[in-house]
C-alpha cells in the first residue's frame, strides 16, 4: 500500500500503533514495525533511561523503522526528546502539550514529528511549527480525549493543513481504515485493537475485558478536571463518575485513578484498575498477532474500497 | 487594544458577556481549556499579524500577557 505516509517513513503500511503508556513498550512497538507498521513506544512518565533502554530493546528486535511517544507535559519530556535524536529513532508523536521548543532539534537530527492533535486549529499551529504529519484523534479513542469525533475531525484537519493526517480513535478495522481514507487522512492509528494483539504485554484479564467488551463499555471519566479520560466501565468508572456528580474534590478523584493504569496493565486488576480502551472495543474479538491485524485490516480496507462502486448506486 | 482583545476572546468562546479585563486568567476566570487557547491563540495571530510560537503560548497566563505579547512582536 502506498500514501504520503508511507513515503514518509518508508514503512509498508500506513498503520500506527498508538503509543499508549505502560502499554506500548519495545516488544509491541517491534512486532508492529515487523509486520510492516509504525510501532510505537510509549514514554509517557518513564524515567528517560528508561526510555533509552527500551529504544534499544526495540532496534534489537526489528530493523524497521518504529516511533516514539512523548507527553510534552511530562518533566521528563526534554530528556527524551534528546534520547530520540542520540537513539536515531526515526519518527515521534507527541501529545499534551507544544512540540514547538524541541522542533529544531528533532528537524536537525531527520526525526519526523507528528504531533497527535484533537482540533483544527492545534492541527494549523503544528503544521506552521513544522509538522512533517499530524494524527487527528477523535474522542472515541482510549485514554485522554478530546472532544471532536474522529467523523468530524479529521476532514476539517484534512481541509485545514497540507500535510498528510493519520486518522484515530475508532478505528480497528479495514471498514474504519477505507472509512478515514474516504474522509482524506492518508494513514490511520489504532490503539486498543493493538492492547488485545498478542504480542501485548498487558495483563489477561486487560485483554479479556477488551474481548468482551460491548459497544456502550467504555466511559468518560474526568470531564470535571479538563483531563478528560476513556476507559471501559468498571467499579473504579462507578464511583469516581457518582464523586464527580458530587461535586468532589480533584484530590479525592485523584486517589481513584493514582497508579491505576499500572494496575489494569500489570496486576490485571479489572476491579479498581484503569482499562483505557476505546468505544471500538466492542469490534474486537479475538487476540491475534499485530502481523495478523495489521494484514487483515490493510486486505479488508482494499477490499471495502475496491467493492464501493459495485456496491451501492449513488 | 484590551476592548478588540476581549472582543475575540468573547467570540470565540461564544461568551458575550463575560467581563474580561487584562487580569483576566484564561484558565481559571475563562475556563479555557488548551484546545480553546490553540483557537484564541489562531484568531490573534490572524487579527494581529504577530506570529505566537506555541512555546510562548505556556507563558501567558492573563489578557495582560498577551496584549503586551503583541504589542511588542506586532
Amino acid at each position: 500500500m502506498k500514501t504520503k505516509i508511507t513515503e514518509l517513513l518508508q514503512i509498508e503500511y500506513p498503520v500506527f500503533q498508538g503509543g499508549m503508556a505502560w502499554v506500548a513498550e519495545h516488544k509491541l512497538a517491534a512486532a508492529v514495525s515487523n509486520a510492516g507498521g509504525l510501532g510505537i513506544i510509549g514514554a509517557a512518565s518513564a524515567p528517560p533511561e528508561v526510555v533509552r533502554e527500551e529504544i534499544r530493546k526495540c532496534k534489537e528486535l526489528t530493523d524497521k523503522p518504529f516511533g516514539v511517544n512523548i507527553m510534552l507535559l511530562n518533566p521528563n519530556a526534554e530528556d527524551v526528546a534528546k534520547i530520540v535524536v542520540e537513539e536515531g529513532v526515526k519518527a515521534v508523536t507527541t501529545g499534551a502539550g507544544n512540540p514547538g521548543k524541541f522542533m529544531e532539534l528533532w528537524k536537525n537530527a531527520g526525526v519526523k514529528v507528528i504531533p497527535v492533535v484533537a482540533s483544527v486549529a492545534m492541527a494549523k499551529m503544528m503544521e506552521r511549527a513544522g509538522a512533517d504529519a499530524v494524527v487527528a484523534e477523535g474522542m472515541e479513542s482510549g485514554g485522554h480525549i478530546g472532544s471532536t469525533t474522529t467523523m468530524a475531525l479529521v476532514p476539517q484537519v484534512v481541509d485545514a493543513v497540507s500535510i498528510p493526517v493519520i486518522a484515530a480513535g475508532g478505528i480497528a478495522d479495514g471498514r474504519g481504515m477505507a472509512a478515514a481514507f474516504m474522509l482524506g487522512a492518508e494513514g490511520i492509528q489504532m490503539g486498543t485493537r493493538f492492547v488485545a494483539s498478542k504480542e501485548s504485554i498487558v495483563h489477561e484479564n486487560y485483554k479479556n475485558q477488551i474481548i468482551k467488551a460491548k459497544d456502550i463499555d467504555s466511559v468518560v471519566t474526568g470531564m470535571s478536571t479538563g483531563h478528560p479520560v476513556r476507559s471501559l466501565r468498571n467499579q473504579m468508572t462507578r464511583e469516581y463518575l457518582k464523586l464527580e456528580k458530587e461535586n468532589a474534590d480533584f484530590m479525592e478523584l485523584e486517589k481513584l485513578t493514582l497508579g491505576s493504569l499500572r494496575k489494569a496493565v500489570q496486576d490485571g486488576d479489572t476491579v479498581n484498575g484503569t482499562l483505557m480502551a476505546g468505544q471500538i472495543a466492542g469490534l474486537i474479538r479475538r487476540e491475534q498477532t499485530c502481523r495478523e491485524i495489521i494484514e487483515e485490516t490493510v486486505q479488508q480496507a482494499q477490499e471495502c474500497i475496491a467493492a464501493q462502486g459495485q456496491h451501492k448506486k449513488i | 487594544m484590551l476592548e478588540k482583545v476581549a472582543a475575540i476572546i468573547r467570540e470565540q468562546l461564544n461568551q458575550e458577556n463575560v467581563e474580561i479585563t487584562e487580569a483576566t486568567r484564561f484558565k481559571e476566570d475563562l475556563e479555557v481549556d488548551s484546545l480553546d487557547l490553540f483557537e484564541l491563540v489562531m484568531a490573534f495571530e490572524e487579527e494581529y499579524g504577530v506570529s505566537i510560537p506555541s512555546e510562548e503560548l505556556e507563558n501567558m497566563a492573563t489578557v495582560g500577557d498577551v496584549i503586551r505579547y503583541i504589542q511588542e512582536h506586532a
